[in-house]
């Protein structure tokens, strides 16, 4: 399964370019639909520019036609347009109840002369979560308007010729490192409650999409009765009903889950959870020498320098006889997947003496900690792996220097930290190279912006719960728009759970009846 | 068009005979090897784009034939007849003119796939193709079996390993040359017959197995990949054997529609055509099938056959238990033979008798012909370019069962492609591609090129994502005008209609968005509207016809003045205004796929060593598919969006070197030349 997001992003690679166009690199079908049409129709895009954390202001950033609007009904600004670029001390309210939603700054960047070469619009707002969540949500609800795709500002930016040529190949690391969060990201959601039910769904309507097929490419010459359609019609019925009580409670239920997710992970007895313990100041996990001690995650909401971050600390990996521990270690592995930084830690004691072979036993420890499918082939991913060195008190200091003096020579290690969780030495060192990381991470638009990510999700349920609509509207009147209306709905949920072409349907088709003529 | 006197068989075949011996000597621009529903349609492509082009196949009598079931159309593959017909190709006259019973399928789930189709009289069928044939300038008929390719030195200006530059017949020795050679051979690429127990060579009953050589030449010389496929077709039943009152009568359309876009109606009236029959398999014939499954050894061996066309046989063993339909179908006004649908079938024929007469209508049935399988190779079509051609071979196009379809409609559809491709590359003319935001052939020969086949490609509505966009009804807007402006296979007069039918459409619809007015005003004037809606807006005439129940000719009478000279496109101006706004929709989506479809990949890179960051895993896709456009590239399986950036930089760069040094280079000759003049 993999995201919907890629198909946004490999779309931005591709409109970037002007020439290609995107698909989930999981799952490849026949079919040529990429964003789907209710999507690329709507051409007006918000997103939360400024980078996530606490913050004193932040900017949302709207592009497209609607920018015009978006600015007339949230920000007061009369019929003829305000001076270019100029900041406008203003109310921000909602378009529909004309709450004052904040006041701050608003600048008209008409196009061509703005980043994306479009009309663009920028709020400059308070930097809380309710504001920046109700700005974002008032955004949403202006027509024409709807959450940005992930790399869509630099690709319009692209289209409209602002970067030039040689700053692909950098656009091209751009979209890599933004996929690779994302799908980060969706692992995360998608392996929740919420990840079945979007799952679910896609399946449903699946059949009830090849169902609809099946009618119109065979029933005339086949044993395919009028019967299929009205079960069509119930699932798709289900379907709605349940989707429109999702949507209602997801508005309740949107909370921020914000925070860099960071994992400790590492062999038994390394000191993992009196790490956790140390960075958090207080007894968050129980600490034992007795190695499995930590069985299930313990995690604890930090701050640090200022950037939100969710810690977590994860079983020993080993292998081990006892069920318990084993569903641990599975649970342990399943966050390692999923994390934004992975901090490894390993037991100074357990090194060999000689500092070339500790760093060949430590390279090895990185790669039966990382999940297989990010196994560099030299390279660790700097950003997202810290190596910490728990007990760093139990080595006498000249074999201390020769081991950290042989760890920086040898290329492609991540950084690595010496520290002490019992005398707390190198703790502070540990730190910094921490924040710096978790700033790093932050500075990514995705990993920090849950917020942007639900509200494409709740765009896209939108999108697909109208299709349905569709579906019904024409069921008597047309099939083949009708089944266009389900082919839609299919495609807009697929942009959250992934991607269902023409050959997944006829293999249901195949499956469920007898084509025989 | 079908008052025309077609000339008599006799005299093809002397003319073609005539022709015939004075064809070895020449040279064609295009070789067209087979002449089944690809290869008739390619030959005729080919000469109209402009090329000389000689028509080999094995026997002349049977250009033209129906070797499977005598029909043609239906949903999905009657676009296909609508827009080959677009273009200019036979077989939608021919069936207009072959035509015995017309039915437009899906009549009631929406013009966008209704599926025209046609039972036809075989003789008929034949005959059209072959008149049509010999009436098409610079076309030759020669009957014999092409013994191999000839290969040659490769052009250094075109990608490719081989080049074929003409054909060498069998027991004449004597080659002929050509620019390019169609290979359509259906069946007969190391085609076997199956009939119970035994095996024979051949890829069908009654003609010579193919030569061995080519299928060698393939795969040993050009070193094609090839697969196997299998398909089959029923016993032939004698009709008066068949007690058809014990059948459902199945009555044609009153009024037949013809397929082709110049005719206004079929040459076989109303009131003569002929009904088909419907009955159903009994428990009598699933317990032939698996008493006798041990005898059958088409159905044991592991070839792909297809899913939607099976054999009674797979039919019966996959879904047991239950009722097959099986259509009784007229082979012919005058044939006394009845095709029986649904039964094809592989057991020894004393056993396919003890089976048909398992079925109450065939209680006391004979066998004219029983029915057989077919075994037989067809070449890994993501082989090809998107003009039909081998990618790997200068000058070779494939198109039909060899490339892994099945059908009448999908081999028609790729051989006018063919043609048309093979002649101006013949005429060092640019090749030509349909998108599939275009036209059901384009989405027929992206799947085929871009994903290959794993059992008998056939067409269906499903396939085509814009399949509100690419319906029946608008084939010729579509395709006619490109197929004259851009391709050049397209007669004058068809295409003056085409433009007659886009100017009247496009008045009609002028007119009716001019109509605009309030909702009571409307329904004032069309009383019979029954309009439930009260909002107060302005409807224009467009809005209002979009109703269930408003047709063209109701807001005719209401308004003669402006709209009763457009009455000849009531049906096609009802659709467009039902389907208008969907279309807008697609539109925008439709037009950045062609942007994509547009940026062309060079066939040259060596993708395992390009220098840009890519995996492994996709430098493999990469350098397995060779895709022809960055649209395609993005439809292949491990892609990423990264890859794709770090491609299209390359591809560009590589341009802009190219052409950097092509400037130095000219810069360089000018300062010789000057230094010369100066000395």
């Amino acid at each position: 399964m993999l995201p919907s997001i890629y198909r946004g992003i490999w779309g931005a690679a591709v409109h970037t370019l002007r020439t290609s166009r995107g698909t989930p690199p999981c799952r490849f079908l026949s079919t040529c639909e990429g964003v789907p049409f209710g999507l690329a129709d709507a051409e007006s895009i918000f997103a939360l520019s400024s980078g996530h954390g606490r913050c004193g202001v932040a900017v949302v950033r709207a592009s497209g036609p609607a920018s015009a609007t978006a600015l007339r009904c949230m920000a007061g600004v009369s019929r003829s347009p305000p001076p270019p670029r100029t900041a406008l001390l203003r109310s921000i309210r909602d378009p529909i109840s004309k709450e004052v939603l904040d006041r701050g700054l608003v600048f008209w960047f008409p196009g061509p002369h703005s980043f994306t070469g479009e009309d663009s619009v920028e709020f400059h707002i308070h930097g809380g979560p309710a504001v920046i969540t109700a700005v974002l949500q008032a955004l949403g609800s202006v027509p024409g308007m709807r959450p940005a795709e992930a790399g869509e500002f630099t690709r319009r930016a692209f289209q409209a010729g602002k970067l030039d040529l040689t700053e692909v190949e950098g656009l091209g690391d751009l979209i890599h490192a933004e996929t690779e969060a994302q799908r980060r990201q969706a692992l995360r959601q998608m392996s929740g409650e919420l990840g079945h039910l979007y799952q679910d769904w896609t399946h449903r309507l699946k059949r009830c999409l090849a169902h609809v097929e099946a009618f119109i490419d065979f029933s005339e010459d086949e044993l395919i009765e009028d019967g299929v359609l009205n079960q069509v019609d119930r699932w798709v019925c289900d379907l709605q009903a349940e989707m429109e009580r999702h949507l209602k409670d997801e508005r309740r239920g949107e909370r921020l889950r914000s925070g860099v997710q960071v994992v400790i992970a590492g062999a038994t007895n390394a000191g993992k959870s009196s790490l956790l313990n140390t960075l958090c100041q207080r007894p968050a996990a129980i600490v034992s020498p007795i190695a499995g001690t930590t069985r299930d995650i313990v995690e604890t909401a930090l701050d640090i320098g200022g950037f939100p971050v969710l810690l977590s600390d994860t079983a020993g990996l080993r292998e081990s006889p006892d069920l318990v521990e084993r569903e641990g270690v599975r649970r342990a592995r399943e966050r390692v997947e999923q994390a934004d930084l992975t901090l490894v830690v390993a037991d100074c004691a357990d090194l060999p003496s000689d500092a070339q072979q500790a760093a060949a036993f430590l390279q090895e420890h990185l790669r039966s900690v990382l999940p297989p499918q990010e196994q560099p082939e030299t390279v660790f991913p700097a950003d997202r792996l810290l190596l910490v060195l728990n007990k760093m008190d139990l080595l006498p200091e000249e074999q201390r220097l020769e081991l950290d003096g042989e760890l920086r020579r040898v290329s492609g290690f991540p950084p690595v930290c010496l520290i002490s969780c019992h005398t707390k030495e190198g703790v502070h060192d540990f730190l910094t190279v921490l924040h710096s990381s978790v700033k790093t991470l932050c500075g990514d638009p995705l990993s920090g912006a849950p917020t942007l990510t639900q509200a494409r999700h709740r765009a896209h349920l939108q999108q697909c719960f109208s299709a349905m609509a569709q579906y019904q509207r024409y069921r008597d009147l047309d099939l083949a728009l009708a089944a266009e209306g389900v082919r839609l709905a299919l495609t807009s949920l697929g942009r959250i759970t992934g991607r269902v072409g023409a050959e997944e349907i006829l293999d249901i088709i195949f499956k469920d009846f007898c084509i025989g003529k | 068009m079908l008052t025309k006197k077609l000339p008599p068989l006799q005299r093809f075949l002397s003319l073609v005979s005539r022709r015939a011996s004075h064809a070895a000597r020449q040279q064609y621009d295009v070789i067209v090897v087979g002449g089944g529903h690809a290869g008739t349609e390619a030959a005729a492509a080919a000469a109209r784009v402009g090329a000389e082009t000689l028509l080999v196949s094995q026997k002349i009598q049977t250009i033209g034939a129906l070797s499977c079931n005598p029909s043609l159309g239906g949903v999905g593959k009657g676009q296909l007849v609508r827009e080959v017909d677009a273009l200019d190709g036979l077989c939608g006259r021919a069936g207009d003119w072959a035509g015995i019973h017309f039915s437009i399928l899906n009549r009631s789930k929406g013009p966008a796939v209704w599926g025209p189709r046609a039972q036809l009289d075989r003789q008929r069928y034949r005959t059209f193709i072959q008149s049509e044939l010999l009436s098409t300038p610079r076309l030759t008929v020669l009957e014999g079996s092409v013994e191999e390719l000839l290969l040659s030195e490769t052009n250094p200006e075109e990608p490719g390993t081989h080049r074929v530059t003409g054909i060498r017949l069998a027991n004449e020795g004597t080659p002929i040359s050509a620019s390019s050679v169609i290979l359509t051979t259906g069946t007969f690429l190391s085609g076997s017959l199956f009939v119970g127990q035994s095996e024979s060579p051949g890829g069908r009953i009654g003609d010579a197995p193919s030569s061995a050589g080519l299928s060698h030449t393939l795969r040993e010389r050009l070193g094609l990949r090839v697969g196997r496929l299998r398909t089959g077709t029923p016993p032939r039943i004698l009709k008066d054997s068949v007690d058809l009152s014990l059948a459902h009568l199945h009555p044609p359309d009153s009024h037949p529609t013809p397929f082709s876009f110049l005719n206004t109606h079929t040459r076989c009236k109303p009131e003569e055509q002929l009904p088909c029959y419907l009955t159903h398999t009994t428990p009598g014939v699933e317990r032939v099938v698996k008493e006798s499954l041990h005898l059958n050894c088409h159905i044991q061996q592991d070839a792909k056959g297809p899913r939607y066309c099976p054999s009674i046989e797979s039919r019966v063993v996959r879904f047991p238990g239950r009722q097959h339909q099986v259509w009784l179908e007229p082979e012919g006004l005058t044939s006394d033979l009845l095709y029986p649908q649904g039964l094809s079938m592989t057991m020894p024929p004393d056993i396919q008798l003890r089976l048909i007469r398992e079925i109450p209508p065939l209680h006391r049935a004979e066998i004219h012909t029983p029915g057989y399988g077919v075994q037989y190779d067809f070449v890994c079509p993501t082989q090809l370019s998107p003009a039909l051609q081998v990618k790997s071979t200068q000058g070779l196009f494939l198109a039909g069962q060899i490339n892994g379809t099945t059908g009448y409609e999908e081999a028609a559809a790729q051989g006018l492609w063919a043609g048309v491709n093979a002649a101006r590359s013949a005429l060092s003319m640019p090749t030509v591609a349909l998108s599939r935001t275009e036209s059901y052939i384009g989405v027929l020969i992206d799947d085929l090129v871009s994903r290959g086949v794993t059992e008998p490609y056939r067409m269906f509505t499903s396939r085509a994502e814009y399949r509100t966009s690419l319906r029946p009804d608008n084939a010729d807007l579509r395709l006619t005008l490109k197929g004259f402006e851009e391709v050049g296979c397209v007669s004058p007069l068809r295409y003056q209609e085409a433009v007659r039918v886009r100017d009247s459409l496009q008045e009609a619809q002028a007119a009716l968005q001019t109509l605009s007015m309030s909702n009571p005003k409307w329904r004032k004037a069309l009383p019979d509207m029954r309009m439930s809606e009260t909002k107060s807006t302005l409807l224009t005439g467009m809005d209002v016809l979009q109703y269930k129940y408003v047709t063209f000719e109701m807001m005719s009478s209401a308004f003669p003045e402006s709209l009763s000279r457009h009455m000849e496109f009531a049906q096609r101006l009802k659709i467009e205004a039902v389907y208008k706004p969907h279309c807008d929709l697609q539109k925008k989506e439709i037009e950045r796929i062609q942007k994509e479809e547009n940026m062309s990949l060079p066939q040259d890179i060596d993708y395992l060593t390009v220098p840009v960051s890519m995996s492994q895993e996709v430098r493999e896709v990469l350098d397995r598919v060779r895709p022809s456009t960055l649209g395609a590239a993005t439809r292949l399986e491990g892609m990423t969006p990264a890859a794709i950036v770090h491609l299209l930089n390359y591809v560009r760069n590589a341009a802009q070197r190219e052409r950097r040094t092509q400037r130095h280079q000219k810069e360089e000759r000018e300062r010789e030349m000057c230094a010369k003049e100066a000395s």
